[in-house]
């Protein structure tokens, strides 16, 4: 049953194992020829690999938020978690990882994948299916919820961005600036012209 | 309206109800509601849109496919230079999502799928490469939090039941001294994979994985992945794995404790 016995030194640990011989051989560790530079490197892509596993649904709904299709939203999780690893050494520490994520995902949204698109003339799904709560619709609270997810939908996409980032994940105004790519005044642009339109919504008696 | 010209601006007075504004201009704003109905209905006007938006979102987050998720970025291989030779020949997984990968990402090399190798003898291994990729992801914080009370972990392991086939209680997957966290459903290039998490105080993250095999029964084995510990058999039906950072003694003992508890 067991056939071997092999102490391995993987990384920086040092542990047994007991190996199967013809289906695992070991790997003999190479002796570390790589410059300093990439093992600092290496150490980062595994911070910024732990940071996405934490964030993967925090960037899925951004996701959803933004092109209001899962499958979309997948795709700009992978995208954003490839662009993340690749650019692990522009990642400034001490720096919110999230904040860093967000901005990336919005990118790629705006420059690749809306475009590509808008070129491939393939319309967006109304808001409405795709966001509302499925099987939700019994309580009061869901009601609510489903009514204010169905507003903030409604609004033109900057400004849905920036309320979901100021208003959702508390961004502020200077980190949704950095996130949108844009100036903050327009960022409080944004957000006044989302309140006073969801505003007129809530007076006209809209969430009954 | 005489006021007119004293009226803050919309960006103003949101700003203002966002707690973005200075001190300085907060007071500012704050005479000039007090001096001016007309500010002050404006004011009361934009904060009806403070509205509980974190709430209304938070099913969101629910609804994150999580498992292909993390899968997939397990699926991303490390940037890396000079990996060992057998990481270089192993076939990642989950080739699915490569299909819609933008902007001309290779993800070519994490593709073709584990599914057909789960039934071939000689590739058997590959599920648990790939499952101890996944696993060494983990730290104990992935697994922080309260242990599950009994009612939810079995509903919990009902949901492997209608997956897997595989009915298995709370007491039958309680690990010795070790905490369950939960378990879940992956997938595998369609293939289900059950994925039981634990958190031993001592060592950290431990799984208890298992997928439908149909290569016959085998007998436990060991072996180290990923700077890991794995020991590995299978039943008539199905492979089993028990992956942990634990000695391999301690883990031989746990995975007797799970044998003896799951019908073999």
């Amino acid at each position: 049953m067991i056939e071997g016995y092999f102490r391995m030194l993987v990384a920086h640990t040092t542990f047994p194992a007991y190996s199967h011989a013809r289906t695992e051989s070991p790997a003999l560790p190479a002796v570390p020829k790589q410059p300093i530079r990439a093992e600092a490197a290496i150490a980062s892509e595994a911070d910024i690999r732990s940071g996405l596993t934490e964030n993967l649904a925090r960037l899925w709904r951004y996701g959803l938020v933004l092109s209001h299709q899962r499958d979309v939203a997948d795709d700009l999780v992978q995208a954003t978690c490839v662009r993340a690893l690749e650019r692990a050494d522009q990642f400034a520490a001490g720096t919110r990882l999230d904040r860093w994520l967000f901005s990336i995902l919005h990118s790629i949204w705006l420059n690749e994948i809306r475009a590509r698109r808008v070129r491939q003339g393939q319309g967006f799904v109304d808001a409405d299916e795709t966001l509302i709560l499925d099987g939700a619709r019994d309580t009061e609270t869901h009601v609510m919820a489903n009514q204010v997810l169905k507003q903030v939908n409604t609004l033109p996409d900057a400004q849905r961005s920036a309320v979901f980032l100021a208003y959702v994940e508390g961004l502020s105004y200077r980190e949704v600036a950095s996130v949108m790519d844009v100036p903050i005044g327009t960022v409080m642009s944004r957000l006044a012209a989302a309140r006073a339109k969801l505003s007129e919504t809530v007076s006209a008696g809209g969430f009954e | 309206m005489s006021t007119k010209h004293r009226m803050p601006s919309d960006e103003e007075l949101t700003a203002f109800i966002d707690g973005e504004l200075g001190a300085e201009e907060a007071a500012r704003i704050e005479t000039m509601v007090e001096a001016d109905e007309a500010v002050a209905e404006r004011l009361e006007f934009l904060a009806r849109a403070s509205l509980a938006y974190k709430e209304a979102f938070a099913p969101l987050l629910d609804a994150a496919p999580r498992a292909k998720l993390e899968a997939m970025l397990s699926a991303i291989p490390a940037a890396q230079p000079a990996r060992p030779a057998a990481f270089v020949s192993r076939r990642g997984f989950l080739g699915a999502l490569a299909a819609s990968v933008v902007a001309g990402i290779a993800v070519d090399r994490a593709m073709i799928g584990v599914g057909t190798s789960f039934s071939r003898k000689d590739e058997n291994s590959e599920w648990r490469a790939v499952v101890a990729e996944y696993i060494s992801l983990y730290t104990p914080e992935t697994l922080a939090g309260p242990v599950p009370p009994r009612d939810v972990q079995a509903a919990q392991l009902a949901s492997l039941d209608g997956n897997l086939g595989l009915q298995l209680s709370p007491e039958q997957v309680a690990l010795p001294d070790i905490d369950f966290k939960r378990a879940q459903i992956l997938q595998y290039d369609g293939k289900p994979l059950a994925q039981i998490a634990y958190l031993d105080p001592e060592t950290g993250p431990m799984a208890l994985c298992i997928v439908t095999s149909d290569g016959g029964p085998k007998a436990p084995d060991v072996e180290g992945r990923k700077g890991m510990n794995v020991v590995y058999w299978a039943n008539a039906t199905h492979a089993f794995m028990l992956i942990g950072h634990a000695p391999v003694d301690r883990m031989t003992e746990i995975a007797d404790a799970v044998r003896s508890k799951i019908s073999v």
